[in-house]
Parts: C-alpha cells; sequence; structure tokens
C-alpha cells in the first residue's frame, strides 16, 4: 500500500540524486570541451560560437547541480560528510561544486571581456572542475554498484 | 589581468563561498535535529543519549533503510529488532552480505562503521 510518509525515504531520494546528477556532470564535460576548443580556433565567428556555447552549458550545468547536491544531502539525512566511499565522493563533490558556482559568477560577469592569461587560468580550472566532477562521479558510482 | 576580471574573481569567491558554506551549515543544522529510526522497544530515548547508538542510526539511515525498512521493522530485509546472532557474525552479514540476498558492504563501510551499526542494531532490541 502506497503511505505518503514514505514517498521521500532514502529510496525516493537515491533514484532522484541518481537521475539529476548525470546532467550537472555531462554540461560541465561539454563546457570544458567547448572552451578548450573555442580556445584554440582562429578567433573570430566560430570562436565566439564555442565561447557562448561554453558559457552557455556551464550555466546550466551549475543549475543542475543545484537539485543534485540537495538531493544527495537528502539522501544521506544531510550527512554533508560521511564516512568510507561516500566520503571519498563527498571529497570531489564539494570542491567541484564550489567550483562550478564560481567560474560561473566570475563568467557571467566578466562576458566576453576576457585577457588571453585570465581566460588561460579559467581554463585551467573548467578542466579542473570537470575531473574533479567525474571522479566524484564516480565514487557515486561505487556506491551503488560496487556495495 | 583586467580590473574586471579581479572584480569578477572576488564576487565568484564570496558568492561561491557563501553558498558552499550555506549548504554545509544548513545540512549541519539538519543533522543535529535529524530524527533517529524509531525502535519498538521503545529504546529511542535512550539511544538519542548514546551518542554511538545515534550515529548507528544515521549509518542506518543511509544505509540499511532501503531494505530494513526506515525503523528496521522490516521490508525487503529482515526485522533487526530481534536479532539473535552474535556481535561477530552480524560483522561479518554486513561486510560479506548474503548471497543473492543482501549486499556486502566491505568496500562502503569502514570497520568502525559496522562496529556502530552494531551497536545500534542492538540498541533496538533494548540490549
Amino acid at each position: 500500500m502506497f503511505i505518503a510518509t514514505n514517498f521521500f525515504d532514502a529510496g525516493f531520494w537515491d533514484r532522484v540524486h541518481g537521475g539529476s546528477t548525470h546532467l550537472p556532470i555531462a554540461l560541465a564535460l561539454t563546457s570544458a570541451l567547448l572552451d578548450s576548443v573555442g580556445s584554440i580556433v582562429p578567433s573570430g565567428k566560430f570562436r565566439e560560437s564555442f565561447r557562448f556555447s561554453g558559457y552557455f552549458t556551464l550555466l546550466l550545468a551549475a543549475l543542475g547541480a543545484v537539485p543534485a547536491v540537495i538531493s544527495g544531502l537528502m539522501l544521506t539525512n544531510w550527512d554533508a560528510v560521511g564516512s568510507g566511499v561516500t566520503l571519498l565522493h563527498h571529497y570531489f563533490v564539494w570542491p567541484s561544486f564550489g567550483l562550478l558556482i564560481a567560474l560561473v559568477v566570475w563568467r557571467s560577469i566578466v562576458r566576453h571581456r576576457t585577457s588571453r592569461i585570465g581566460f588561460s587560468i579559467y581554463l585551467v580550472a573548467i578542466l579542473t572542475t570537470a575531473v574533479l566532477i567525474s571522479v566524484a562521479g564516480f565514487w557515486g558510482g561505487e556506491m551503488v554498484l560496487n556495495h | 589581468m583586467m580590473y574586471i576580471e579581479v572584480k569578477g574573481l572576488i564576487a565568484a569567491l564570496l558568492i561561491s563561498g557563501t553558498v558552499i558554506g550555506g549548504f554545509l551549515g544548513a545540512a549541519r543544522v539538519v543533522q543535529s535535529n535529524i530524527a533517529m529510526p524509531s525502535s519498538k522497544s521503545g529504546v529511542q530515548s535512550s539511544a538519542t543519549k548514546d551518542p554511538k547508538v545515534a550515529a548507528g542510526a544515521k549509518l542506518f539511515a543511509f544505509n540499511c533503510a532501503h531494505c530494513h525498512g526506515v525503523d528496521a521493522t522490516g521490508d525487503e530485509g529482515p526485522d533487526l529488532h530481534k536479532v539473535k546472532k552474535t556481535d561477530e557474525r552480524i560483522k561479518s552479514t554486513i561486510l560479506n552480505g548474503v548471497k543473492g540476498e543482501m549486499p556486502a558492504f566491505g568496500k562502503k563501510l569502514t570497520q568502525d562503521d559496522v562496529a556502530t551499526l552494531v551497536v545500534f542494531i542492538r540498541s533496538l532490541s533494548g540490549k
């Protein structure tokens, strides 16, 4: 029998978290790829298109990361640290989420007014974020599939 | 670097720090007020006084409640209120699982986590 109070139990948040985490991971990786390609193509319309797409996917990744983080917290009963594989997962989740927010804020303020060195630093940061979020996803998968 | 980039960097650090700090702070507040799984035998009040039992309850809620029910009275998995196995047997079951019935948690939980879970499971029967 369906019991309303059990609707938001760990099983429900397990599914919501699993479903919502893939989007920001994929978008962060896509954003890093688009900006990397955008930095090597000759300046002009192509570069602008890549950079705009890179920014837009980063924005969507940051927005998508919010429900992913909230559902994760609901799943762990708001334990933001945990232990074992959960702790490993969180070691990568929090820095990547912080970087994602910071990068989207920086990009929204600076827009196209970036210097060469400024954008190079940004590229290193977005690539770092992409690696961190992927490792976080790896440990998340380990929790589900390897316990 | 241009002035706008430095300005953007300061804003990015402030906002990112606030968001992360907000989430971690909220998690800490909610966690300290979270209710532990209820017990049939009425040990909840004494359990909340024991920090090890409370820690075990959190581990249980995250790792075991899916199958054993949020109140540990059983769902897919059995009721844990009247477990008659020894502590070592419970630890072994958690770490190695039961083929075809229960997953192994050996790679997910530490030895300390498992010991804490055993304390919580024992508290359910008032022992």
